[in-house]
């Protein structure tokens, strides 16, 4: 039995900057079933440009970790319909996103939820499920 | 998409003028354009033709889903937001109390409307693309971003 | 003809088809509004300490949580009728407790501008009867505010614009993204940086002012060449630009001082975000942010976010609201510690954790009442079927009472 060099390999990591943006077949999913497959699908994701995608060698539906000091979620990566030059990532605005997103307001009560910096690489893991997010939030009440 | 070509292969290839054209192929650019139905073709009613003709038909058919026009709306990328319901020149026309200004549609000869959040296209022969006079107007498609009209 | 609960934009041309009290069809309302109005799969049920309960004991309970709690805050109101949001403040005033809505971390900023007269502002029927220039700015009205350009902005005719979009209307599009909105502002897209709002804006000063700017100049000089000769113009300024330019967000007077011609809009999300601004701004001056003492005071440290963050509130009331899932991960933490008490018609993130729910009516579809339009224009909801559920604004008399 060889060693399974692969297992100790890490993905390589970038730094990316995030906006996030409204879309509204999410926001529809969201209306008729905030629980709801659809709503996961629509959410848990990362779109970016092509020129992103293959300087970080990213698939359309390779799943990846977007990881920063405020939290760390896995999504979904779709390619951009758009001609974009690269450079910045896009989020719909969700609990997902608010991972994310830093609380360092500097008193004045509104985070930079459209202005993340994360770190990016490729995982085998599961996409993290609203549920997951709900149990965190829950373990938080209990302690 | 069917082309002039493919249509032109089916038919007699006489160019017997019958139909009207001066050529097979002038009737074939007709047949494409419907201006023109394969019937005013009268060689190729005639039983030694009865494939090519099944087969005319066949490809002459409106695409799964199209209307007469070669219209075919995709519900499923529609946002419902009825920049087209405004900017067809038909229903300006039509409507010029409702629909021509943005608010909803007041009577039942826009081609445009919006149900359940989706657009619904109706009154098709209207469409500038149809009939006699038709122009290649993009007035419906050119206002949505999401690309939930298309002509085939 | 009932109106449409779904954005700011309160579309009051909506048809829908109720066939045995339940809704089949909707006319006219956009993917976004049709969906509201035909309602989530998960109505919320009353609850204390997410044990089934019944209304009766849920508002006791409720009452209970706020009469011993130090320092309560009343949050969320959005995407309530403006009668609910004025129990709200009333209800907020007797306990003495701080109150504040989603404006606080949305288009607060820029509400409060445009209600203490900092901006020229006009009405949506302006817009559609006069305006010819058209600045989406940090905004994609298409997916937020999906019958904007249609019903009002861009496409439709207008009194002095009869000649339609193709002829008579400039739309421009200024944001980080190429949105659907940008899509349509085609050949009038202007790409910027995250945060790059700012850069932006002084160098199209510079330009209306004659000078060369800095930063892009042929595309800004362009630009400014275009608003420059605009007789009614209009900026639409999105949740994009407004958290861009926070810090510093005097110089979006700065750039409409040097546009006479241009009118500021609010690009307004939750139905009733602007209805919760006035009438708080009528009661106190201020838009959010509030806490009643013996005055009305106005502070950040009022806001939901770091009213969190400093954990200086014990008990939250939400009414249609959802923090749990619109907020940062880390100020969630307070939020998890504290009895939360959730006024909603359907399950949400923040019931599943709340000391106490209570379900209430769909507010523009099982309720009337009044809201303000993104615009300020005041707009009658319609209740368009019959439901058993309390509407949000009884709930908050009830509980008044329970005190």
């Amino acid at each position: 039995m060889g060693i399974d060099v692969g297992k100790f390999l890490k993905n390589p990591e970038y730094e990316i900057k995030i906006t996030t943006f409204r879309d509204i077949f999410q926001v529809e999913a969201q209306e008729r079933d905030r629980f709801g497959k659809d709503y996961e699908k629509l959410s848990a994701c990362i779109v970016m440009s092509k020129n992103d995608m293959e300087k970080m060698g990213l698939k359309p539906g390779d799943r990846v970790k977007v990881a920063n000091n405020n939290g760390s979620i896995v999504v979904e990566v779709r390619e951009s319909k758009r001609d974009e030059p690269g450079g910045v990532a896009f989020m719909v605005n969700s609990p997902w996103s608010n991972v994310l997103v830093s609380d360092d307001t500097g008193g004045k009560g509104l985070p930079d939820f459209k202005n993340i910096t994360a770190k990016i690489s490729l995982v085998k893991e599961e996409i993290t499920s609203l549920e997951s997010l709900m149990e965190y939030f829950r373990k938080l009440k209990q302690v | 998409m069917v082309t002039v070509l493919e249509i032109y292969q089916l038919l007699p290839k006489t160019n017997c003028k019958i139909c009207g054209e001066s050529t097979c192929m002038a009737f074939s650019v007709s047949l494409l354009g419907r201006k023109r139905k394969i019937s005013e073709c009268t060689p190729i009613l005639e039983v030694n033709f009865k494939k090519q003709k099944e087969k005319l038909e066949a490809l002459l058919l409106p695409s799964a889903g199209a209307e007469e026009t070669g219209m075919i709306v995709h519900p499923e990328l529609c946002t419902g937001c009825g920049n087209c319901v405004v900017a067809c020149p038909v229903d300006v026309a039509n409507d010029p109390k409702g629909a021509a200004i943005g608010c909803a549609p007041t009577n039942d000869k826009v081609i445009f409307r919006v149900v359940d959040g989706k657009v619904v296209a109706s009154n098709i022969k209207e469409c500038r693309r149809f009939g006699k006079n038709r122009v290649l107007c993009y007035a419906c498609i050119d206002p949505c971003p999401t690309g939930a009209i298309e002509f085939v | 003809m009932s109106t449409c609960p779904g954005c700011a934009l309160l579309c009051d041309d909506i048809e829908v088809v109720v066939e045995s009290g339940r809704i089949k069809e909707t006319r006219n309302a956009c993917r976004r509004g049709a969906a509201r109005i035909k309602g989530c799969i998960n109505r919320l049920a009353p609850t204390i300490d997410q044990k089934p309960s019944d209304i009766e004991s849920a508002i006791k309970k409720a009452a209970g949580i706020l009469k011993d709690s130090k320092s309560p805050m009343l949050f969320g109101f959005s995407n309530s009728t403006c009668e609910a949001q004025v129990k709200g403040i009333q209800l907020a005033k007797k306990l003495g407790a701080m109150i504040d809505d989603t404006s606080s971390f949305c288009q607060g900023l820029l509400i409060e501008k445009i209600l203490q007269k900092k901006f020229r502002t006009c009405t949506l029927e302006d817009v559609r009867n006069k305006a010819d220039v058209l600045v989406y700015w940090g905004s994609d009205a298409q997916d937020s505010q999906p019958r904007h350009l249609s019903r009002f902005s861009y496409f439709p005719r207008g009194e002095s614009r009869q000649r339609g979009y193709e002829e008579d209307r400039i739309a421009i599009a200024i944001d980080v993204r190429e949105s659907n909105t940008a899509k349509i502002c085609k050949g009038h897209f202007y790409r910027i940086q995250p945060k790059g709002d700012r850069e932006f804006i002084l160098a199209l000063i510079d330009a209306l002012s004659g000078k060369v700017p800095a930063y892009e100049p042929k595309k800004i000089l362009e630009l400014a060449a275009i608003l420059k000769k605009a007789e009614f113009g209009v900026i639409f300024v999105g949740i994009g630009l407004t958290y861009s330019i926070k810090e510093d967000f005097d110089i979006l007077v700065s750039l409409a001082d040097k546009l006479p011609n241009f009118q500021i809009m609010p690009m307004v999300g939750h139905y009733n975000m602007r209805g919760f601004n006035e009438n708080l701004f009528k009661e106190t001056g201020f838009v959010n942010r509030v806490r009643f003492h013996d005055t009305a005071v106005h502070d950040d440290k009022y806001s939901i976010i770091e009213a969190l963050r400093e954990k200086s509130i014990d008990a939250l009331l939400v009414a249609g609201s959802d923090p749990l899932s619109s907020l940062t991960r880390s100020l969630i933490r307070h939020l998890a510690s504290i009895p939360v008490i959730c006024i909603d018609p359907c399950v949400t993130m923040t019931s599943k954790i709340a000391a106490v729910t209570i379900p209430c009516a769909v507010s523009g579809v099982e309720s009337g009442g009044t809201a303000v339009r993104m615009d300020g224009k005041k707009i009658g909801l319609s209740k368009i079927i019959e439901s058993d559920y309390l509407t949000d604004e009884e709930l908050l008399v009830r509980l008044m009472g329970a005190l």
